[in-house]
């Protein structure tokens, strides 16, 4: 698997902004979790050959971040916020709701803080935040989901 | 250069690591990240020491020496911070000791000896992660047991620079592993074994055979090339059975292998296992031999100079014309510690001027009317008096058994001309030792 | 009550676009920078009492005396990783008003000569750094960022992806180099950090979105804001049982009690304030009664027996459990520790695994030993302070609260 023709432009741009290929780790594994939608075997080894790094350093680096997935998922991710703002605004309830509502067709993720507290309880879908989370609010946007 | 440790002095060097210079003066000192041939990481925070005018324990593997440094190893107050770290790395440690390879020799075990001792607080579950993972090479991980000091990922990573280990996961979820479908693979794989500190990386081929409390320790050079890797053989006696070897162990020496030895030396011990079990021969028979004209012998390449310097009396003593030939193997030199040359004292045969041309030896072999061959590797299984250390000869011949390098002591000049000793086990061996059968002939 | 310094243009409608940014002052400080020396712009950050304000409050002018001295290719990493709880201050400038931290960035890197910027942004903020990455373009097409520029140089954004940890400087820089998150062993003497073994100057996103001011009023207009040790203004941020939760910018000095009534708009439900945790999940617990006695600085926090950290206060009422809020943050550090030191590695998951049986009211008197033990076994061992900080903040419950903690005793 290589990457899209898009990309390589990015990445060749990418190379001179910094002093060594290994430090385009994190923006590789990005683009290839964009492209992909996680971060697969052969992109790890496309990634290692592009930063002149061994295979397992790039995996090792990606199961140190939360955000990087390994694995291929089928469903749709929905991020609720669990650290303490939240929790004090009703996150709990939130997650619970999700579970027993949209589990089907989405996979609901108690994550640690993502900087939203000040619209505490929050939730992210597919990524986009989502603050000052209702149950209506919910409803309106996962409605037909 | 002095500095103070608990109170006496010590010379240093500037510039050098404190842990270093605890470890050359034997200042005892716990420790799991550090090695000395792998250097400082700074994980484990085991080598804690308190230093006058520093207000927190400092690391020993962190701390450059310099002029008048005080340091104290022994305070309650050190020994406390010490034990908290052990009670930390042991929290979700199986304490399986009793079926661990590694209990005898386990820095888990020595160090709560030393500083532990506590009763365990821990009442919550234990993190659970893997078990008997085969990660090839004869290497088998219990993450369980590992306290991720890192020292295998770093030995992978910057000595052979193969790079299959790796740290996995984050946080009390990280373990040391391997890629999926990427075991560790290389000819010096099996070291990691010998660094781990404790029982999380042990050798498939040595584990459940033997505890180690049972094991002696000969200091002995490894001959399975000339660079002459200096080592420990691991034997014993049972009661049942006669002297068995059970692993070669690495010996440190700086010069020349540091801590390390390849698989196939590491593995070369089941060699010495090996004992002829045939006829063995009269020594009368040869020396009704000797009585002919001419005669030729061919002596190995990996015997002592003790040994080369006794065969070599005896040949000339009965005009016999002595030759050496190397062991060459393209195949097998690296660009770290094996060599091409696979004997252990090609060089000492050099210092002795034993005759290694080959034309020469052919011509002599070709005329001959006895040959006789000291152990040489290329004249097994040919119609000759043999002197063997192994079965694999052709039992029509004179045959004599001889003992290995495990039974005998003496010198070897390695590749790079260094001298060096080794030494017997201290079991006797059931058969001869070549100096004692020559002896015998004159 | 407010004072904007830094928020000047948050309120100003599309301020984040070029145009408006530069109708409103916006890159006026570059035109000064014609005139000083790169030492005069340092001497100006020294003399304006400018502190760290991503939670850490070291001198900036020192930082930036350590990196412009040393010699090499220099570079500036601006820290927006922002993960610390509590906290959300950076992403508004990012968002709002990505110019001013442009314009700061040239201003740095004119100063310590550095040629190259890159800004670490947590992962997650993927909309907002989206947003600064447009501004710089603008900023590319208007020739302030690039070869044509005055102070040629380039800014890079380098995102995060989901490590706590990566907002520690040596971490991050770690991460920026293409690696795990580990912090690194502390240096012994003063010295710049290193990104790739150049010396390196890492500010956080509000410390350096508050140089253009300086730059352009002067270190003495900084410093006529807030107090004697606390310089200028922070972005405070307020969150948890208030009314009004958010970022409202005020002097260092300002009354804790009264910024959370004013601008935080009192606790939720009519209800009374029982505890504030001050400056991000990082710092100690203080008890309400505390709460009224303290004031916004570094001082006056330290003094009660906290810090003022990110100033990310999280505002908790009188029907909170203390239990259940230390379990919350106790799972926090337990799955953010990045796993390096074993104090930390081993310690987070123990107090964490701990506060359970507390919270399932099974706990024993050695449990509560057990936390308490923490502020021995987790602090002052480790390579950075995220094992110290989390024994603090144990320390900081079970000196308030312990009662709460003793009820859960069987």
């Amino acid at each position: 698997m290589s990457f899209t023709q898009a990309n390589i432009i990015k990445i060749a741009s990418l190379m001179h902004r910094y002093p060594q290929k290994k430090a385009l780790v994190l923006p590789l594994l990005w683009l290839a979790q964009k492209q992909e939608g996680f971060i697969s075997d052969e992109f790890i080894n496309t990634i290692a050959e592009l930063t002149h790094m061994p295979y397992m350093h790039i995996y090792s680096v990606a199961s140190f971040y939360t955000m990087f997935k390994l694995q291929k998922s089928d469903k749709k991710t929905i991020e609720v916020c669990r650290t303490l703002s939240c929790e004090l605004n009703g996150s709990e309830a939130i997650k619970k709701y999700l579970v027993e509502n949209y589990s089907k067709n989405y996979e609901i993720v108690a994550v640690e803080c993502m900087g939203a507290c000040g619209g505490s309880p929050m939730c992210t879908i597919e990524g986009k935040y989502m603050e000052n989370v209702t149950i209506e609010m919910l409803d309106e946007v996962l409605h037909g989901n | 250069m002095k500095i103070m440790i608990d109170e006496t002095q010590i010379e240093c060097k500037e510039g050098e690591l404190l842990i270093d210079v605890m470890l050359n003066n034997n200042i005892s000192i716990p420790h799991f990240c550090y090695h000395q041939d792998l250097g400082a990481d700074g994980n484990c925070r085991m080598c804690m020491v308190e230093i006058k005018g520093e207000k927190r324990p400092q690391v020993a593997c962190d701390t450059l020496v310099k002029e008048n440094l005080e340091v104290f190893t022994k305070s309650k107050n050190i020994n406390n911070v010490k034990r908290s770290i052990l009670e930390l790395e042991l929290l979700s440690h199986p304490v399986d000791c009793p079926i661990c390879d590694q209990a005898g020799e386990c820095k888990l075990q020595d160090y709560y000896m030393d500083y532990g001792l506590y009763e365990s607080h821990l009442t919550t579950p234990k993190t659970h992660k893997g078990k008997h993972i085969d990660l090839g090479s004869h290497v088998m991980l219990d993450q369980e047991r590992c306290v991720l000091c890192t020292r295998c990922i770093r030995f992978t990573s910057n000595i052979t620079k193969t790079h299959e280990l790796g740290i996995i996961g984050r946080g009390d979820n990280a373990k040391v592993g391997i890629a999926p479908n990427k075991p560790l693979s290389n000819p010096y794989a099996m070291n990691v074994v010998e660094l781990c500190p404790v029982g999380a990386l042990t050798s498939k081929d040595f584990r459940f055979k033997q505890r180690v409390w049972f094991l002696d320790s000969a200091k002995s050079i490894c001959h399975g090339c000339s660079r002459g890797c200096n080592i420990f053989i691991d034997y014993n006696e049972t009661k049942y059975t006669t002297e068995k070897i059970h692993r070669f162990r690495s010996r440190r020496n700086n010069e020349i292998n540091q801590s390390f030895l390849c698989d196939y030396g590491r593995l070369s011990y089941k060699e010495l296992n090996e004992k002829y079990e045939g006829k063995i021969s009269d020594v009368q028979d040869l020396k009704k031999l000797l009585k002919v004209e001419k005669k030729v012998a061919l002596v190995s390449p990996s015997l002592s100079l003790e040994q080369l310097k006794s065969v070599q009396n005896f040949t000339q003593k009965h005009k016999i014309a002595l030759f050496s030939l190397p062991y060459l193997d393209e195949n097998f030199g690296d660009d770290w510690l094996k060599t091409n040359e696979r004997s252990a004292n090609f060089k000492g045969v050099q210092e002795l001027f034993i005759n290694t041309l080959q034309k020469e030896f052919e011509e002599a072999f070709k005329n001959a009317e006895l040959i006789i061959n000291f152990d040489h590797q290329l004249l097994k299984n040919k119609p000759l008096v043999q002197f063997t250390s192994t079965q694999n000869v052709n039992q029509e011949n004179l045959v004599f058994a001889i003992a290995n390098f495990a039974h005998e002591s003496g010198t070897l000049i390695n590749c790079d001309e260094i001298r060096q000793r080794f030494e017997a086990s201290k079991y006797k061996s059931q058969v001869p030792r070549l100096v004692e059968l020559l002896e015998q002939l004159s | 009550m407010e004072t904007k310094i830094v928020s000047k243009n948050f309120d100003i409608p599309n301020a984040h676009t070029i145009e408006v940014a530069l109708k409103n002052t916006r890159y006026e400080s570059i035109h000064n920078l014609i005139f000083l020396k790169p030492q005069t712009v340092i001497d100006m950050i020294k003399a304006s009492g400018l502190r760290g304000k991503g939670g850490g409050g070291a001198p900036s002018g020192a930082k930036w005396q350590l990196a412009s001295d040393y010699i090499g290719e220099k570079y500036l990493v601006v820290n927006g990783d922002e993960s610390e709880p509590g906290t959300f201050k950076d992403r508004q400038i990012i968002a709002k008003d990505p110019h001013l931290l442009i314009e700061g960035i040239i201003v740095t890197c004119f100063a310590i000569g550095a040629k190259n910027a890159y800004v670490y942004v947590r992962g997650e903020y993927e909309e907002f750094s989206n947003i600064l990455q447009l501004a710089i373009d603008e900023a590319y097409a208007k020739n302030f960022l690039g070869n044509g520029a005055i102070i040629p140089i380039d800014i890079t954004i380098h995102r995060g992806a989901g490590a706590y940890i990566c907002g520690e400087k040596s971490a991050l820089l770690e991460s920026l180099e293409g690696n795990r998150g580990h912090p690194r062993l502390k240096p012994k003497k003063p010295e710049p950090e290193f990104y790739f073994g150049n010396p390196t100057l890492v500010n956080n996103v509000e410390t350096i979105a508050s140089v253009p001011f300086i730059v352009l009023h002067g270190a003495e207009a900084y410093r006529a804001y807030g107090t004697k040790d606390s310089a200028g203004t922070l972005l405070f941020a307020i969150s948890g049982h208030v009314n009004s939760a958010g970022v409202y910018e005020v002097p260092f000095g300002t009354s804790m009690i009264e910024y959370i009534e004013k601008l935080g708009g009192g606790i939720k439900n009519g209800k009374k304030l029982k505890a504030v945790i001050p400056g991000g999940a990082s710092t100690p617990i203080l008890p309400a009664h505390l709460v009224k006695e303290a004031k916004l600085d570094y001082e006056s926090l330290k003094a009660l027996g906290s810090s003022l950290g990110t100033g990310g206060m999280i505002v908790m009422d009188e029907d909170t459990s203390m239990v259940k809020a230390l379990k919350n943050l106790l799972r926090f550090y337990h799955h953010e520790s990045c796993g390096q030191c074993t104090p930390c590695r081993e310690g987070t998951s123990w107090v964490d695994k701990t506060m359970d049986k507390f919270i399932n009211k099974s706990a024993t008197h050695e449990d509560l030993q057990i936390l308490k033990g923490s502020s021995k076994s987790m602090n002052g061992q480790t390579i950075c302070v995220f094992a110290p900080a989390v024994s603090g903040v144990i320390d900081g419950f079970l000196k308030h609260f312990e009662d709460e903690f003793l009820e859960c005793i069987v």
